[in-house]
């Protein structure tokens, strides 16, 4: 006998089954999706800027032409005197005027040099000048490097072997503001940071603004250069 | 003096800083909740009606803590942390706050006044308001964005103003004043807040923590505070977009399946006491 699946004729009709997959499928997916774009998107947005960088074009600001190493005798933090030309002759050198009471411009560059050498095998000596030497005294310019790096080197002087120091590398000398009334004061210095590479030739300034991942891509570069006259366009 | 937080090269201190446009949002948003809370009023009010002021304030409390001086100041040019504490602040506690804080008779005028209720209708959708959160969330700490948008008062304050906007927003399915925007489902309302806010928040929280450089240039050059190096303090930031929210998503959570777990537990109590009740039917013989 054959069956028949036909309603019951009079019988109210049976509501469609549900076809295609649950509902709960699609919020499934939708939030999948939503988890991939903002990966997506957060990887885009917030990922590591250095992969653009390129070796043949510096953050810095390239010398022409390329300044002799500067010659100065200061002394270092351990009351020795420092001959800067014949201790650093030879290797990558950043050299960077400053002072330890310096709100603003000196601890951010110490900062950022220090955390961008910790990240790169880059052998470079970074000498930290003072403008300040009344109150920059080697103690207290050590203790203040040491908070960044202390292989930092930090030199002092009288005021005539600082300022001479200055005029060494063309740098106007630093001008010290009045003090306040409690007695600080400020001292107005150059901002940027001076590349010596190993022809002791002074090639490039880094200003205000350089960042770590700016330093990461440009030392390499720097120390792998062998011939540093070739570069110059 | 400024009108609203921006970025500054000047050395930061503690001392005081005047932020008059601020003053001035604060003060016309709670003038403006008086004024229609006293229009509106109905005869009577309930309990509930009763503590919405209290919310309200504390939502304005915390919302003006979190933009003026000194968590302002700190967010808008010195520190990556302080920026993401204003965020969590604005997104996890002033919305919900002032959500908390406006009856329906308050909200309904404004938003029909302002013909909203369409756009509020799609953005009360727990999927559209996760995206739109989560957009925002991504797009408003790219760096890109905070360094351009911190360096000016007009684009701090367009910052601020949408992070205030999302956290309305994120929270609108769960607490919205008007009944029709709040999912029905307890399930569904704490996983949307799971999700939108606890897991996804997770990725670029990932990224800021164990990202090798400061990604943000304005808290990387901006005078120290206190000595904390950019890297710490991006680290910071980005432990605290990961699982700073942890207390408000699990909280709510919380609260919300013991709510639902007493209103079954009642619902399943009323129906046995009505079964009992109930004559049995006289068997028939």
């Amino acid at each position: 006998m054959a069956t028949t699946l036909d309603p019951t004729p009079g019988a109210p009709p049976s509501p469609a089954p549900p076809s295609g997959p649950p509902r709960w499928i699609y919020a499934v997916f939708a939030l999948g999706g939503v988890a991939f774009v903002t990966l997506a998107v957060a990887v885009l947005l917030l990922g590591d800027r250095t992969g653009g960088s390129s070796a043949a074009r510096w953050h810095g600001t390239l010398l022409e032409p390329a300044a002799p190493r500067p010659s100065f005798v200061l002394t270092d933090t351990d009351g020795r005197p420092f001959d800067f030309a014949a201790e650093t002759s030879g290797e990558l050198t950043l050299l960077f005027y400053g002072y330890t009471n310096c709100p603003d411009i000196c601890p951010i560059h110490m900062a950022t040099i220090a955390q961008a050498l910790d990240r790169i095998n880059v052998d470079a000596r970074v000498v930290f000048v003072t403008t300040d030497p009344a109150r920059d005294t080697p103690e207290r310019i050590r203790a203040w490097l040491d908070t960044f790096d202390p292989s930092f080197i930090g030199l002092t002087g009288s005021p005539e072997e600082v300022a001479a120091a200055q005029q060494a590398i063309g740098m106007t000398v630093a001008v010290t503001e009045p003090a306040d009334a409690e007695g600080d004061y400020t001292v107005g210095h150059g901002s940027g940071v001076w590349v010596i590479t190993p022809d002791d030739r002074v090639h490039l300034i880094y200003g205000f603004g350089t960042r770590q991942d700016d330093w990461v891509a440009d030392l390499p570069a720097i120390a792998r250069e062998p011939d540093w006259q070739a570069r110059v366009p | 003096m400024t009108w609203w937080c921006s970025a500054s090269t000047e050395p930061w201190s503690w001392g005081f800083r005047a932020y008059p446009g601020i003053w001035v949002l604060m003060t016309a948003l709670i003038v403006g909740y008086v004024a229609i809370w006293r229009r509106h009023r109905p005869q009577t009010l309930t309990a509930a009606d009763r503590r919405k002021p209290l919310w309200f304030g504390l939502g304005m409390a915390v919302l003006w803590g979190a933009t003026d001086w000194p968590l302002g100041t700190l967010g808008a040019g010195y520190l990556a942390s302080a920026h993401m504490v204003q965020y969590m602040l604005y997104t996890l506690v002033a919305g919900p706050l002032l959500l908390l804080g406006t009856p329906e008779w308050v909200a309904r005028p404004v938003v029909t006044r302002l013909r909203l209720e369409g756009v509020l209708r799609i953005a009360a959708k727990p999927l559209v308001a996760g995206v739109v959160f989560n957009l925002i969330l991504l797009g408003t700490h790219a760096p890109f964005t905070v360094d351009t948008f911190r360096a000016s008062q007009f684009g701090s304050f367009t910052l601020d103003m949408l992070w205030i906007g999302s956290g309305l927003l994120l929270w609108l399915p769960l607490l919205g004043p008007l009944p029709e925007h709040v999912h029905p489902s307890p399930a569904v309302r704490c996983i949307y807040l799971f999700l939108a806010s606890g897991a996804l928040p997770m990725v670029p929280g990932g990224i800021i923590t164990f990202s090798s450089f400061p990604l943000y240039a304005t808290y990387e050059l901006a005078p120290r505070v206190h000595d904390i190096s950019a890297t710490t303090d991006q680290q910071a930031a980005g432990i605290l977009m990961k699982i700073g929210n942890i207390p408000i998503v699990w909280g709510y959570i919380f609260v919300t399946f013991v709510r639902w777990a007493t209103t079954d537990r009642q619902a399943s109590a009323t129906t046995a006491r009505q079964q009992r009740s109930t004559p049995e039917p006289l068997a028939r013989h």
